[in-house]
């Protein structure tokens, strides 16, 4: 039987070359991800802004369009990432939102017309919803839904609806039937994002 | 039995490990295998099969860190303090699942998304834990190299079969792309993508793998 000091000497060397392997290794991938992480986020301002990318771009391809056609403006305390097209058609301003889910943050992108009437598009890119029912808010399907939507009421006060039922309106979309308190915080979190930038104007 | 067979704790190695290679390779892929006989490792083959392609990344992990640890466990173990070998046995593990995690995430960010946190949970998959403990400990290197091969073999075979037919069969595609006159003629059946579709193609898969295989010898009592 080997003694308790010999334990304790194996037990601290084997610990330390195992920290040391992963340290190695997290340093080397570490621009990699950063740059991976970049073009996650690139991409998002790109897919709310309805700029069309390839479907198989890569890091630096994502982040080369972005950077063609989207400038990154301050207003007041918000960043917005402004796109005008080089065509006449109208371009599109897209600002970060991020509040509480259900289960855990929700963090995207929402983008409004120049005029700040319509919203334009919106992605998702971090949330824990539930597989199936909230987690369906990342779906092209649900997402679509917003594109054309007004961002004010008809007394034009700014503010969208998500709810199933009840009277239609220019603001308002239908829910996810089963995700009522998704769609709730969901709701809350973009009135938040609308409101600041509307003032912000 | 084959069991008595391959314990070789004494055996010097020599050709594969006295011809032992090839019994311990159709131990851990096939007469033994991982997951349609031991039924381990279940959670991952449930969650990443619904694409072949995640099959087939999440079998090439798991080869990965069975090899590798079994190969570390087995060269440390005469060294290692019997009282704390299961804290090394994991240490080791978790070393080369988080290897293979950052791989992913530096090199096919893609696919780490789509695996989410089942690559990092390799780490308490049972069989590379039970490959560790219940071979590695007692064998060389190199068998212990060929131990992990065959058991990851045999786990990432049955999840690739898996994830074949419920690609094919949920979606209409293989490796996410159409197949001539089949995807057309096909409507996928969305229930193979989600997770009960999953518990059905693995009870088939198992049902079927032991058919061939025949019933189980009597167990010497």
């Amino acid at each position: 039987m080997k003694g308790n000091v010999y334990t304790l000497v194996y037990a601290a060397v084997l610990g330390t070359a195992c920290a040391m392997v992963l340290t190695f290794a997290a340093s080397f991938t570490a621009p990699y991800k950063k740059a991976n992480a970049e073009a996650e986020e690139v991409k998002n301002i790109l897919l709310a802004l309805n700029i069309s990318i390839p479907d198989k771009a890569s890091s630096e391809q994502l982040v080369e369009i972005f950077n063609k056609n989207v400038k990154e403006q301050q207003q007041g305390d918000i960043k917005t990432y402004v796109y005008t097209p080089s065509n006449k058609n109208d371009g599109a301003i897209a600002i970060d939102f991020v509040g509480p889910g259900l289960w855990g943050p929700i963090k995207g992108f929402l983008a409004l017309d120049p005029k700040m009437t319509k919203i334009r598009g919106i992605t998702f890119y971090e949330q824990e919803e539930t597989p199936g029912l909230g987690g369906e808010i990342v779906k092209s399907s649900f997402r679509d839904k917003f594109v054309g939507l007004m961002i004010r009421d008809e007394a034009g006060n700014p503010g969208i609806i998500i709810k199933n039922g009840g009277e239609a309106a220019a603001n308002k979309v239908d829910g996810i039937s089963g995700a009522t308190m998704t769609c709730d915080k969901v709701q809350e979190m973009l009135n938040e994002a609308i409101r600041s930038i509307v003032e912000e104007k | 039995m084959a069991d008595k067979q391959i314990a070789c704790a004494t055996c010097q190695p020599k050709g594969l490990c006295g011809g032992k290679g090839l019994l311990t390779l159709k131990e851990g892929a096939w007469t033994n295998n991982p997951l349609s006989i031991q039924v381990l490792g279940i959670c991952s083959a449930l969650a990443v099969t619904n694409r072949l392609e995640n099959s087939l990344v999440m079998g090439a992990a798991l080869i990965f860190v069975c090899v590798g640890s079994n190969l570390l466990v087995s060269l440390l173990r005469k060294h290692t303090p019997h009282r704390i070998r299961m804290i090394a046995e994991v240490a080791i593990i978790a070393t080369f699942v988080i290897l293979f995690d950052q791989f992913l995430k530096a090199f096919y960010w893609d696919m780490s998304k789509q695996l989410g946190p089942y690559v990092g949970l390799i780490i308490t998959n049972c069989i590379v834990m039970g490959r560790a403990e219940a071979f590695a400990l007692q064998n060389p290197p190199i068998l212990s190299i060929v131990d992990g091969i065959a058991n990851g073999i045999g786990y990432a075979a049955i999840l690739a079969i898996i994830g074949f037919f419920r690609e094919l069969l949920g979606t209409g595609e293989i490796f996410g792309r159409q197949i001539p006159i089949f995807s057309e003629w096909y409507t996928p059946n969305q229930l193979m993508i989600l997770a009960p579709g999953a518990f059905v193609a693995l009870g088939i898969v198992i049902g079927i793998f032991n058919a061939i295989k025949g019933p189980e010898p009597e167990e010497n009592k």
